[in-house]
């Protein structure tokens, strides 16, 4: 936990410093603007949850996955990653804390999407059930710093982690159902979003938001949990191993 | 019962593979260290030298457990660096040359914080650490300083600092004065000299002859992954025993006749016109001195052999070594 609290310090002191991280915050208004453009000239208000959440639900996954991979190429290019290894800290609580902290932070495109919504759209928005949406949030940032990790415990094999984290947004937005929900995806690809925790988040925010009652939200906030707790231990258990492999191989300072 | 050393490496070799997309095994590639002995008592301070690419990093890292041997046994503070290397972790520190190690966009103390926190120190007891280790290496007064402000020379105190910070048994310092100006590595060495007095296990890996001669107790040479141990004993019979005398306006036939006297070894024209000649021993270098002065030279100078000489006898090999 206290190492967990380290990370989680380290990431904040370097958020201050460098504001230029929080990038992906600058474009959420301008995602919901575009969508909610396109859900007003179409007629269709009832789209405009799906509209301001799949800005806010990019704003998660960009920048936890940001910071995940260049969490690696930033500790290489300061030479801190083989000094790091030296200590007897635990890096995955390390890196967990400073993933963490970045995730909640990204809730702030959320706040961006919804001040769009009402001021500019004039699109009056309202929580029917705000238990589950503050529960669901707070499961999906957990559920997110733990598959972020994976993603950390990968980029510890690649000499660049930018190609992998370009490549693996859009996939993981239409697997995750973020701005079209997994039942309008083709039936060959919902078996796949069923195992991904942003599609249940996804819907389940939806659903938060809309005035029926959710169906079995105590299953589906427990498959969120369910599956970040899963990619918390992967990216546990691949950070143990690739970090060994780097060892053997000397792969700990590689860089450019 | 004595007591085991700070460092003991057995065997140890270090082979770097690489391996081609696709290819089911990997190319075995370049040979780090092959065979490499070493011993390091407690209260040492032992230095590494070799010239670049010679195998002092790597030897380096596997001490620090950042990379694992690929053959053969290393045991630091009686943990091995395989089977426990969060042992080992716990009683080492490490400071590498150049830029590496810190967070610039943290201040020194922000950085001494974090690191001190990752070995387990919090509270008052991290605290007074970083007030201890500022206070000692002068940084109080630019503690809440960004480190990318800093110069190289101070830089390289919070690096000391850091590897510091949790009091560790033995230092690794690889290469830490590279780069540095003269000034700061001199202002270095004589921290270094403070912990040597403090009977601290250090390990330092230099390619200046110098800095070694300073600081340490013993060194090692290395190059080629080979290692050969030495005193300083060894070292300073070794430059007393190859001597070099210059002369200036040498003609050929007392040239001739100097080369022929035993115990001079070669002889060679240097660029600033002086004609050099090498003695394997003081009566030699002494013959050759008389033989000139017979000759009516009047220009001539003596030096020490430079390290890369000095190593050359010692290896026996063909390499050479910057000196600085």
């Amino acid at each position: 936990m206290r190492l967990l609290l380290t990370g989680a310090a380290y990431q904040l002191r370097l958020l201050r410093r460098s504001p230029g991280d929080l990038i992906a915050l600058a474009t959420t208004p301008l995602l919901t603007v575009v969508f909610l453009a396109v859900v007003e000239h179409n007629g269709r208000p009832d789209l405009a949850v799906n509209a301001v959440l799949a800005p806010a639900l990019i704003a998660l996954w960009g920048m936890s996955l940001l910071i995940a991979g260049d969490m690696i190429d930033a500790e290489r290019a300061t030479g801190t990653f083989e000094v790091l290894v030296a200590t007897p800290a635990r890096l995955w609580p390390l890196f967990t804390g400073r993933v963490l902290v970045v995730t909640v932070v990204s809730l702030l495109g959320l706040v961006e999407s919804w001040l769009v919504a009402t001021v500019v759209f004039g699109v009056p928005l309202r929580v029917a059930h705000p238990g589950l949406f503050a529960v669901t949030l707070l499961a999906t940032v957990l559920a997110m710093s733990g598959h972020a990790g994976v993603m950390t415990s990968l980029f510890v094999l690649s000499r660049s982690a930018r190609i992998f984290q370009n490549s693996l947004s859009f996939p993981f937005y239409v697997l995750g159902g973020v701005l079209v929900p997994v039942a309008l995806l083709p039936a060959f690809l919902r078996p796949v979003s069923t195992v991904v925790f942003l599609s249940w988040s996804a819907d389940l925010l939806r659903d938060s938001l809309r005035p029926a009652a959710p169906d079995s939200p105590v299953l589906r906030v427990g498959m969120v949990l369910g599956l970040g707790a899963a990619g918390a231990a992967l990216s546990w258990w691949l950070l143990s191993v690739v970090l060994r492999r780097a060892r053997r191989t000397g792969s700990i300072a590689l860089g450019g | 019962m004595t007591e085991s050393p700070c460092i003991e490496i057995e065997g140890l070799t270090r082979t770097f593979s690489h391996r081609i997309f696709l290819a089911r095994r990997p190319i075995t590639g370049t040979i780090a260290l092959d065979h490499v002995n070493l011993i390091v008592e407690y209260g040492e301070v032992h230095g590494l030298l070799g010239p670049n690419g010679a195998g002092k990093t790597t030897l380096c890292k596997i001490l620090a457990t950042i990379l694992l041997p690929t053959a053969g046994t290393v045991t630091v503070c009686g943990s091995d660096v395989v089977t426990d290397p969060r042992a080992v972790r716990r009683r080492i520190g490490i400071v590498l040359g150049g830029d590496r190690g810190l967070y610039g966009r943290l201040t020194a103390r922000q950085n001494l914080r974090h690191w001190g926190a990752l070995y387990g120190l919090h509270g008052t007891a991290l605290r007074s650490r970083i007030d201890e280790l500022t206070e000692r290496f002068g940084l109080t007064t630019r503690q809440h300083d960004r480190v990318e402000t800093f110069s190289r020379g101070m830089k390289q105190r919070v690096h000391l600092a850091r590897g510091l910070i949790a009091d560790p048994e033995l230092l690794l310092l690889d290469e830490p004065t590279d780069g540095l100006d003269p000034v700061a590595a001199t202002e270095f060495r004589a921290l270094v000299g403070q912990l040597r007095a403090e009977g601290r296990t250090i390990l330092l890996t230099t390619h200046n002859m110098a800095e070694a001669e300073q600081v340490c107790d013993r060194v090692s040479f290395i190059d080629n992954g080979t290692i050969l141990d030495a005193d300083p004993a060894t070292l300073s019979a070794l430059v007393s025993r190859y001597e070099r005398i210059d002369a200036l306006g040498v003609t050929e036939p007392t040239r001739a006749r100097v080369s022929t006297i035993a115990g001079v070894e070669r002889v060679e024209d240097l660029p600033d016109g002086y004609v050099r000649f090498h003695a394997t021993d003081r009566p030699a270098a002494t013959a050759v001195l008389r033989a000139l002065v017979d000759a009516e030279v009047t220009r001539i100078r003596n030096s020490e052999p430079s390290l890369e000489e000095i190593y050359l006898h010692l290896m026996g090999g063909q390499r050479g070594m910057r000196v600085d």
